[in-house]
């Protein structure tokens, strides 16, 4: 088979573009039940302390533990060990970050608590979708702006907020991540 | 100086391995996404997805998800093999050019 440099060029092109989207799609198909997982817990995280403000303290630390512990399970069963010690280090980061934060900037209210955590998580999602698919910035960007709108407009029911809508705008980006 | 695979050298073909290569050892993908990336019709990629069968390049599994049928392909080691030694002849004929 006879082949210019011409047609090299344009089938090792080829190859790249299918391989980038290939690629992206299953970073998509790998992130969505993360993001489904969380849009649950955040509904019944936020759900709980708007009922219960006393014992927000105890309800986060039973969510986010459940949380990394049923995200670090879905790893383990679909990505590989590798995989699983880098989702667990990432979460790692974001919890020992998140304490340094409020240690630095003690919050004077529970709802900046409630606000600042999603927008850590939302910056991480535009982080990595600039890498890895705009699908993650669209959710990352779509979080932070439902956080700050809540967060600003709606300071009396900002945590139901949170739970209907930023629990709810998870659950659908990550319906949306496994249709793509 | 190797020929290029004929078999991988079809369009829908290189785009079909190319898919199939970025996903680790033989993770398999779904026809109906796999169809996606290509952006091929079902029976176009059914009669190449055949035709890398049968040069053992990829392994098609069929089962059920309740009582939908699902259509699986991944890379076989030979089938990764070739792709890479395909892509290094496409480099060979760029690096030959600008030589």
């Amino acid at each position: 088979m006879q082949v210019s440099p011409q047609e090299a060029a344009q089938a090792l092109q080829a190859i790249a573009s299918t391989e980038n989207r290939s690629a992206t799609l299953r970073h998509y198909r790998g992130a969505a039940p993360h993001l489904m997982l969380w849009g649950l817990l955040w509904a019944v995280g936020y759900g709980l302390t708007e009922v219960m403000p006393a014992r927000a303290n105890a309800i986060w630390a039973v969510i986010v533990v459940a949380g990394i512990a049923a995200g670090t399970l879905i790893m383990f069963r679909t990505a590989g060990r590798s995989d699983t010690w880098r989702f667990a280090a990432v979460w790692a980061t974001l919890v020992v970050f998140c304490a340094a934060s409020f240690a630095v900037m003690p919050p004077s209210d529970g709802r900046q608590v409630a606000a600042f955590i999603p927008l850590v998580i939302a910056a991480t999602y535009v982080t990595a979708g600039i890498w890895f698919g705009s699908r993650y910035v669209v959710a990352g960007l779509a979080v932070a702006a439902l956080t700050l709108g809540g967060f600003f407009l709606l300071r009396e029911y900002f945590l139901l907020w949170m739970a209907v809508v930023g629990g709810g705008a998870l659950l659908l980006a990550g319906f949306w991540l496994s249709r793509a | 100086m190797a020929k290029l695979d004929d078999i991988i050298h079809q369009p829908i073909r290189l785009r079909i391995m190319a898919a199939l290569n970025v996903l680790p050892g033989n993770e398999p993908i779904e026809f109906t996404r796999l169809k996606a990336i290509v952006g091929a019709t079902d029976g176009n990629l059914g009669a190449h997805l055949t035709t890398l069968e049968n040069a053992a390049y990829v392994a098609i599994t069929k089962d059920f998800v309740g009582k939908k049928p699902r259509t699986r392909v991944a890379m076989t080691r030979g089938g990764r093999r070739a792709f890479a030694q395909h892509v290094a002849q496409l480099r060979d004929i760029l690096d030959g050019a600008d030589t």
